[in-house]
């Protein structure tokens, strides 16, 4: 439907909605196709007096959707206005329509309103974010620091995630301004960043690049570098965290992965407690290992040569310094068949240890127990990423952990150059989070329109140092 | 500069569409009337005048006349209130913004909504009482529409009045339910057995348990109504479990009177081991035959997320034999998962039984899931596949590939 361009008299609106196919909605179409076109103020409220003309009274949705026009147009009066309507007419108000309210009016001059509506809105339900956001735009837009902070940690605390947006704001309207608290607000938003491993994209990196300069007697210089694999900033020379986990963390993780992935609600669902026992005397009697590879993951790197002729390769290029190995496969590895010869696998369990779980079970379990048991310098060689497994454990903080510990010791064959030249990617000996020593802050970065895996970290930084 | 290019344009637009809707023209004469268009829009702003005496703001005026008398009302009465209350007018403003909402709610949803622990969580519990409404109200009106037909079929009759003659009594639902009844009886003594899990309420949403104890009666009918029934068992059936209150929803009183074995003891208890296969579609071994002699399993489970092995774990801690239906070899699969409804098990187990024929047996895999019958062995397949694969020429190809590779792995390759 083509909305008018003017205001229509009720004759017209009342003909408009005999020809459309159904009369029943044709308030909310048409209103619809004024919002996507942004019809005049004007020519809607027509509709209304038309509506409220002929019914006596205007349906809430009727309400919202005239209310989205308004707030699309920053017409803080109307808003106001239905805002009053709204409130005689209904007990409480549904969150869409809060929303619209608050947004509305924290573009304004009127954004104090925003402010006691959101007040209105927490007697009833937990405010959405976008409430949170504008609310705290506003605030910080008008300079009032303070106010966005409270208003920040009170949705912190009401478990309600900020968007990146909200968190950006922060840095761009605080720029130049004083305040030892303020400072330290700010730097808690930093390591809101660390604590989530949330990377800024650019603009943001920007903004916080911005207010670290303009800090009064600061002297905050900021540079944008990549880090070397060997975790030094060519800026500053500093190094960086490493990704090694504390003693608590890793106990802790190899504790959670015992109980979450391996056991979970029943041991029988990725391997049996017999089988799980002879694997744990079977580690603890040949421990330490310094590389734990799955077998069958391995084998399948290069699906034209014979599969034990991958894990062969594998086996050779990995022994050569020296390291103790071990393997982990499934019984059917060990049937002469036309992938797995039955010599070949003779010569290859003379280099390493082997383990081989029933054709059932899940080796990826086996991987996991062996590498952590075997102390932080194990790593392990598989290109799976695991995902199903970090899935099972049970809370997020746990989940980073893994995902830390799995950045730092694992190791993903490259298949164009194996056997060749037997490449590996680098385990990261550096941790990629937003870090601080006081007067360094070194933040990792991404471009907007870079696309990020999530198991992808980014390779740009800000470094940033105070010079006394 | 840009901003006044744009507001010219808008009025150019604005124009030209009314000009094409007065004269019942399409819009392609745009570029024509360019000139023409900019002085018509100033003729409009003009004519635009008259209608100003139309008063924009009368609808608030109505809107808050009209509710004069309910605002002295609001205003006296204490704003406090109670959580379900304030949880029922959330519910009706959600309503009136027009969400799927259901129009009634009764205490008992009203607190399960409330204990809904996420937003989407309380969004999809809404949907689904909405979407349930939505069901009851159709079937209402179908069942007035059809008794008015009835009624009215019945008035004709009664006009002509004919007397019909036969040789029997008309008792058929209950003679054949006689019959049905003799059968179940016979298999209790003589029939194979056939087991139900009912190992599993742990598992489960209460909702998950609900469909699983609908599938249970399906099958249960569909099992009484067959030429050789199985003696069906549940095993593991506690009293008083959340399985036992929803059977007697279902069966009222009828539940005592049912011709099947109903215990809390495990399967292991009342066979031997060695004659159980559990049928779970995570097991590695594939079923060739329907073997009379040995007692099938089936876990009662439906399985909404995703976990996989449960039953399969089950069978591992008893050391039980294992089966999983041959759907890939008789069947080219395409999207789904593997694991069926109980009554569908029901049927095809049924079907197995008294005829051996998979394909017949198979005709109960729902059809969205499979794309056909293999009826060649998958070397023959492949002549028709690369056809396919070339007619399809380069884009889908590696799709088909994957599929083909995930449904049939090592067996074959394309090339």
């Amino acid at each position: 439907v083509q909305p008018p361009e003017k205001p229509l008299q009720a004759e017209e609106w009342n003909k408009l909605r005999e020809d459309f196919q159904l009369p029943e909605i044709f308030e909310e179409v048409m209103l619809n196709s004024m919002i996507r076109c942004n019809s005049p103020i004007d020519v809607a409220k027509s509709l209304l007096t038309h509506v409220a003309k002929r019914n006596g009274d205007i349906a809430y949705n009727v309400l919202v959707k005239y209310l989205t026009l308004c707030v699309q147009q920053g017409q803080v009066s109307e808003i106001l206005d239905v805002y009053d309507i709204m409130k005689v007419r209904f007990k409480i108000l549904e969150s869409g329509a809060y929303n619209l309210l608050v947004r509305g009016l924290s573009n304004s001059d009127q954004w104090r309103m925003a402010l006691t509506i959101l007040d209105e809105v927490k007697k009833i339900m937990i405010p959405s974010r976008t409430c949170y956001e504008s609310c705290i735009k506003a605030a910080s837009r008008h300079q009032e620091m303070k106010l966005a902070c409270e208003l920040y940690n009170e949705m912190l605390a009401k478990d309600v995630v900020p968007t990146l947006d909200v968190l950006q704001s922060f840095f761009d309207f605080s720029r130049g301004m004083k305040g030892a608290e303020l400072q330290k607000e700010l730097f808690g938003i930093l390591l809101y960043l660390r604590e989530n491993q949330i990377y800024p994209h650019k603009t943001f990196m920007r903004s916080i690049k911005l207010w670290f300069e303009s800090l009064p007697g600061g002297n905050w210089r900021g540079h944008l570098t990549n880090i070397k694999d060997s975790g030094q900033c060519p800026v500053c020379n500093h190094q960086l965290e490493d990704s090694k986990l504390t003693e608590e963390e890793y106990s802790n993780l190899s504790e959670r992965i015992i109980r979450d992935v391996i056991h979970g609600t029943d041991t029988f669902r990725k391997t049996s407690p017999k089988e799980f026992e002879a694997f744990q005397t079977f580690v603890e009697n040949r421990l330490p290992f310094d590389i734990v590879i799955d077998g069958l993951n391995v084998a399948h790197i290069k699906s034209r040569r014979m599969q034990c002729e991958n894990l062969f390769d594998a086996v050779n290029c990995l022994a050569k310094e020296n390291a103790r190995l071990l393997v982990l496969g499934r019984k059917h590895m060990l049937t002469n068949s036309a992938n797995w010869k039955r010599e070949i696998m003779k010569e290859m369990q003379n280099k390493a240890d082997f383990f081989f779980a029933e054709n059932i079970s899940e080796d990826d379990a086996f991987l996991l127990y062996a590498t952590l048991r075997s102390g932080k310098h194990c790593r392990f060689v598989t290109r799976d990423f695991l995902r199903d497994h970090k899935a099972c454990l049970s809370d997020s903080l746990t989940r980073h952990l893994f995902r830390k510990w799995q950045r730092g010791h694992q190791i993903v064959l490259k298949k164009k150059s194996f056997p060749s030249v037997f490449s590996q990617q680098p385990a990261f000996r550096y941790d990629c989070v937003v870090q601080t020593t006081g007067d360094t802050w070194h933040i990792p970065y991404k471009d907007v329109f870079e696309e990020k895996y999530s198991y992808q970290v980014p390779r740009k930084w800000l470094c940033i140092q105070q010079k006394l | 500069m840009q901003s006044a290019n744009m507001l010219l344009r808008k009025i150019i637009r604005s124009s030209v569409l009314s000009l094409a809707a007065q004269h019942g023209m399409k819009k392609d004469l745009f570029p024509l009337s360019r000139t023409l268009s900019l002085s018509l829009c100033l003729k409009q702003d003009k004519s635009c005048e008259p209608s100003e005496k139309l008063d924009l703001d009368e609808w608030k005026k109505v809107m808050k006349s009209g509710l004069q008398e309910e605002v002295s009302e609001t205003v006296s009465e204490p704003k406090e209130l109670s959580s379900l209350a304030a949880a029922r007018e959330t519910l009706e403003m959600w309503r009136l913004a027009g969400r799927a909402v259901p129009e009634n709610i009764s205490e008992e949803q009203l607190k399960a909504f409330m204990e809904c622990p996420s937003k989407s969580a309380k969004k999809k519990y809404l949907r689904y009482l909405h979407l349930r409404e939505l069901h009851k109200k159709n079937d209402k009106r179908k069942m007035n529409e059809k008794r008015e037909r009835r009624l009215e079929a019945q008035d004709q009759a009664s006009k002509t009045d004919e007397t019909k003659k036969s040789p029997f009594v008309c008792l058929w639902s209950s003679t054949m339910d006689k019959a049905y009844n003799w059968r179940a009886a016979q298999s209790m003594i003589f029939g194979q057995p056939l087991v139900f899990d009912m190992s599993y309420e742990k598992e489960m949403s209460v909702r998950e348990v609900t469909n699983t104890v609908r599938q249970i009666v399906m099958s249960e009918s569909c099992n009484r109504r067959s030429v050789d029934p199985f003696h069906i068992h549940f095993c593991n059936f506690k009293d008083d479990s959340l399985y036992h209150r929803e059977f007697i929803k279902h069966y009222k009183e009828a539940w005592g009177k049912l011709l099947i074995t109903v215990t809390d003891q495990c399967y292991t208890e009342i066979f031997p081991k060695d004659k159980l296969i559990y049928l779970t579609a995570d097991s590695p071994k594939v079923m060739k035959t329907f073997d009379h002699d040995k007692i099938y399993i089936v876990g009662s489970m439906v399985d909404k997320s995703i976990k996989t092995g449960v039953s399969l774990a089950q069978a591992k801690r008893l050391g039980l034999e294992t089966a999983a239906l041959p759907l890939e070899k008789y069947l080219l699969w395409s999207t789904g998962a593997k694991n069926l409804t109980l009554d569908q098990m029901m049927h095809i187990l049924l079907t197995l039984k008294d005829t051996a024929d998979w394909k017949k047996a198979l005709e109960f895999v729902p059809k969205r899931k499979y794309c056909g019958f293999v009826n060649k062995p998958v070397k023959e397949l492949k002549k028709t596949l690369d056809l396919i694969n070339t007619l399809k020429l380069g884009k889908g190809r590696e799709e088909v590939e994957k599929q083909f590779a995930k449904n049939y792995p090592k067996k074959y390759k394309l090339k």
